[in-house]
This record gives C-alpha cells, structure tokens and sequence, in this order.
C-alpha cells in the first residue's frame, strides 16, 4: 500500500515548478493542440525535440520519465502495428500474402507513435510533475471561475477535489491500518477463492466506510466553526501572480505553434 | 524463561528510496513469560513497529523473532498460527469492529481459527466477561457503543483467540481516567487469570509504574534498557536523557530527599509513597518530634 503515488509531483527547482499553475494549465492546452498540427516529418521533428527540451528544463530525473512512458508502451505498440498493416498507400515495401505494408503505414505509424510520446511527456512535464495536486485545483477553481456566471458551482467543484485529494493518503494510511487489525485476528485476504476474498474485504470496507463518514462530519463541523460558508467574498491563503516569466513562457510556446504551422508548410516527404 | 525474544531486529522502512527511514535498529530483548511488560518510548522510538514484528505483521528487515524458541519466520505459509498465539491489539482497536453484533465481532477471530459453534460461543462468553462486557450488550451493534465499551468489545475480539501472549499498543489512548484504569485493571485481570504474557505499548509512566512488572525503553529505535521496574525507574537520569520522566511521584520522592527527608529509594505508586510516608511519620511520632 506504501507505494502508491499520489499525482506524480516532483519536487525540484526549476523554472516549469515556478511557473503559474493557471498558465501551465493554458500551456497544455496550447501544447496538445500543436501535437495535432504536426503534419510531416519536421514538424514532428520538432514536437519530439521540445519534448526533449521541456525534460531537461523541468529536472525531472531520467529514470522517472521513463516510468512514465511505461504504462503505455502497449497502447503505442499497438497504434504502430494498426497503422503499419492497415494503412493503404502507393508505395509498396513488403507483400506477402494477404499482408500489405506500405511507405505511408509505416510513416503513418511512427506519426502516431510519437504524438502519443509528445502528449504524454509534454502534458507530465508541463502539468503533473511539476504542479502539485492542490496548485493544479486552485488554478483550475480560478480559470473556470467565468463560468459562474452561469451558476457552475467551480468553487465547490475545486473545494470537493482538494479534499478529496487531501484524504486519499489518510484513507490509504487507515486502510493499512485495518487490514493490519483484521489479519491479526487470522483473516486472510491473499488465499482462497475469488468469492470468498471478496467476502474477506466486508471487514476492511465497513471499517474503512464508517471512518471515512466519521472524517467528513468531522470536517464539516470543523470548516463550519470556522465560518465556511461557500466561495463568495472568500480570500486566498496563496494568491496567484503572473510574472514576467510566464508570458515569456507563454510567447515561446505561440512561436513554437507557429514553427509546427510553418514547417507543416515546407511539403518534406509524406504528409498526415 | 522467555517467551518472546528478539535478536538483532532491525527494520527498514522504503529500503533503497530516497525515503529510506531506519525504524528498528539492531535491538535484542526478552519478553518475560507470564509477566506484564511495559513497552515504552516516544513518539517515533520504533514501539509500534516492534509491536507489528511480535505477531508477523511485519517481517523483520534483519534479524530473528523467537516465540518460545522458535523463530516465527521459520514457516512463512504457518504465519497465521503465530498470529492467533500472539494476539495483537492495535492503537485504537475500536475503528476494526465491523459486524453487525458485538457477539459476531468478538466470534471473528475464533472464526479464522476454524474452531466449532459451541467453542466459539463459550470463547465470545468469556472474552466478553474477562473485558468486563455486560452480556446483554452482546446483541448490540457495535457502533452503538460508548468509545470505552467499543475498545473493550475490540479487546474482546482479540482476547477470544485465547493468545499465549497479549500485545496491546497504547489501550488506554484517549479514555478518560476512570476508562483507562478500567481497561488496564482489567488486562491486569486478564493477565492473572490466565497466566498469559501481556506487553503494553504506553507513554505514560505512571500506568507503566502500576501495572508492568518488567520494562523495555525505546530510543530512537534502539532498545536502551531493560529490566525490572524498579531496576528501570531507578535509572533516572538516564531516562531523562532521553527525554523520558520518572513517575511524577518518583520525582516527588527523589526531592524530598534532597530536602532531608528520609524517603526509600525505588517508589514509584503514590500507594509505595503513602506507605513510606506513614512509616516516617509513625517513627516520627514515637521519637516526639511532631
């Protein structure tokens, strides 16, 4: 139970951690976009080299980008051998049989295989190694905040999130606990058939549920004897201030948008 | 002879992570068969990770666990044996009880054990009696229980497994006075009638002075003394060291001496020093001097 991992935030210093959390948020989304505008071989080129930059700007450590990308590694196999066996084209490298290969499936396949690497490397960089998980809902609660106005509850929405977020670790640490209590009192969680480790969760569950409800009504009797009473008219402990910094972050990316359009337009090679 | 022994335990927690924290640091101990034996330490001294190594919770990083000789890892699959002959009370037992009647929680153990209805049903009785449960509360859920009767029905459960050796962490946190000598008597009680070996996890030196025979004191995740009570209490100093008090009584005693006054060494219950004290007084008396 020990290792499970909250987000994936990283600690360390550097300009990505420093950043707004709202502008990253916006930059993500510039990014994903500019994943999608790549249409040939250099402006891929240039998708993998900033996700290459992004890693070294926001000193994540090697070993953890490749953690990372391993979950994956299935879904990019098999977008690499549908895209190689089932994309027709004009130039024909292998036939064999009823199988087919041609130039476009395997450009196509390698296209593909590196927008899933850009996206996932770029939006872990920019947003979820860098950000901590409350930063992320504060910057969320403020850059959905317009939506107010059509009475989207973004307060309570983003309040509900960090809470959440706040009680897995203490709901992970209790559930350990219980498990500890029932297995010295001889239940077994490991053996036996499906039905009956089904049936040995009930005395982990009823605990883990009645203590949890115990924790809410606690917390809200506590935020209520603290006068909680909604986002309205409420100040921030850490108010956010975009810097010089963050524009000039937010200019590069529009320039690299604009370098993927631009080379989108040299007409190199296969085209997507 | 001892009952439990520990050699050489020591216990890593995250091994290999930036987060690597040593717990448990080379310690050796004997835990007295048929004694009440006090477990004490502060916060982060390694106690409740010791206590997790006396049933297999936890599996130690190095080191042996002998329970009557026999090293407990010596049969991984068989853990489960270990685990119903050292029973294990947990810090505030009360957040396990789960079922629907007190009577089915007390029987959960006995359950896991595979023992029969009729054997089952006389443990629960007796469980219930030894933790000082009325039988009428039996039938109840246990969740509408008073927290001191919640930690006995807990205690119950544990004790219905009949465990040679009774671990409890800390079974009086967060009871109110008159809850916790309750529960302490009544482990006490437990301890006597069944001639079980029983270590309490505590900080709280004045229970640990009333009911423990021998004492173990943690530091920082090695063991730095053992013994007796009154050979651990008369090392003062030392435990202030460590930050750890003597019983205030103890201190109580220790500063009338300074002040001349021909208090014995060794007390430790106000009982101790009540006694010493009318025996001044009554010589006192007989020389005139009051």
């Amino acid at each position: 139970m020990k290792s499970i991992t909250l987000g994936q935030f990283y600690p360390a210093d550097s300009i990505l951690h420093r950043a707004d959390p709202r502008m990253k948020v916006i930059l993500t989304v510039l990014y994903i976009v500019a994943t999608f505008l790549a249409k040939n071989v250099l402006s891929f080129a240039l998708l993998l080299l900033s996700a290459l930059f992004l890693i070294l700007i926001s000193k994540i450590p090697m070993k953890l980008v490749i953690k990372s990308i391993r979950p994956i590694l299935f879904i990019m196999a098999f977008t690499a051998l549908i895209n190689v066996f089932f994309t027709g084209g004009e130039t024909v490298l292998v036939e064999w049989k009823f199988i087919h290969i041609y130039l476009e499936g395997v450009y196509q396949a390698l296209f593909m295989v590196t927008r899933i690497v850009v996206l996932i490397l770029g939006t872990s960089m920019l947003l979820t190694y860098t950000t901590t998980p409350i930063m992320l809902t504060d910057a969320l609660e403020q850059l959905l905040s317009p939506l107010r106005v059509l009475h989207v509850p973004v307060h309570e929405f983003a309040m509900m999130m960090t809470i959440a977020l706040r009680f897995i670790p203490t709901l992970v640490e209790e559930t350990d606990k219980i498990m500890s209590a029932q297995k010295a009192r001889g239940a077994d969680f490991t053996s036996g058939s499906l039905i009956s480790r089904a049936k040995a969760l009930v005395p982990i569950l009823i605990p883990l549920f009645v203590s949890a409800f115990r924790r809410a009504d606690e917390l809200a009797t506590a935020m209520e004897c603290r006068c909680y009473h909604g986002g309205t008219g409420r100040t921030r402990m850490t108010v956010l201030h975009y810097h010089p910094l963050d524009f000039v972050i937010l200019c590069a990316m529009l320039a690299f948008g604009a370098a993927i359009v631009v080379l989108n337009r040299l007409g190199l090679g296969f085209t997507l | 002879m001892s009952k439990i022994r520990l050699e050489n335990i020591s216990y890593v927690y995250g091994a290999g992570t930036p987060f690597e924290m040593h717990a448990l640091d080379d310690v050796t101990l004997d835990i007295r068969e048929n004694a009440v034996t006090g477990l004490i330490g502060h916060t982060g001294s390694g106690k409740s990770t010791l206590v997790q190594l006396l049933n297999g919770l936890s599996r130690p990083t190095s080191g042996r666990v002998l329970l009557d000789g026999v090293d407990i890892w010596q049969k991984p699959k068989e853990i489960k044996q270990v685990r119903f002959r050292v029973g294990l009370v947990m810090q505030y037992p009360e957040y396990q009880l789960f079922e629907e009647t007190v009577r089915a929680d007390i029987a959960f153990g006995p359950k896991n054990m595979g023992l029969s209805q009729e054997e089952i049903a006389q443990r629960v009785a007796e469980a219930a009696a030894l933790t000082g449960s009325d039988a009428s509360l039996l039938d109840h859920s246990p969740f509408d229980l008073s927290g001191g009767q919640k930690r006995r029905v807990a205690i119950a459960g544990v004790i219905a497994m009949r465990p040679e050796v009774l671990v409890l962490d800390e079974p009086a946190a967060g009871l109110d006075p008159r809850g916790r000598d309750m529960i302490l008597n009544q482990i006490c009680n437990y301890q006597k009638q069944t001639g079980a070996t029983v270590i309490i996890v505590s900080h709280s030196m004045e229970d640990m002075a009333r009911y423990c025979d021998d004492i173990v004191v943690l530091s920082r995740g090695r063991c730095i003394m053992q013994g007796t009570t009154p050979e651990v209490f008369a090392r003062s100093e030392e435990l202030s060291s460590v930050g750890l008090n003597v019983p205030e009584i103890s201190r109580v005693c220790s500063m009338l001496r300074a002040r001349g006054v021909p208090m014995d060494e060794g007390i430790f219950t106000v009982e101790q020093a009540e006694a010493c004290l009318c025996r001044l007084l009554a010589a006192d008396g007989k020389e005139g001097r009051i």
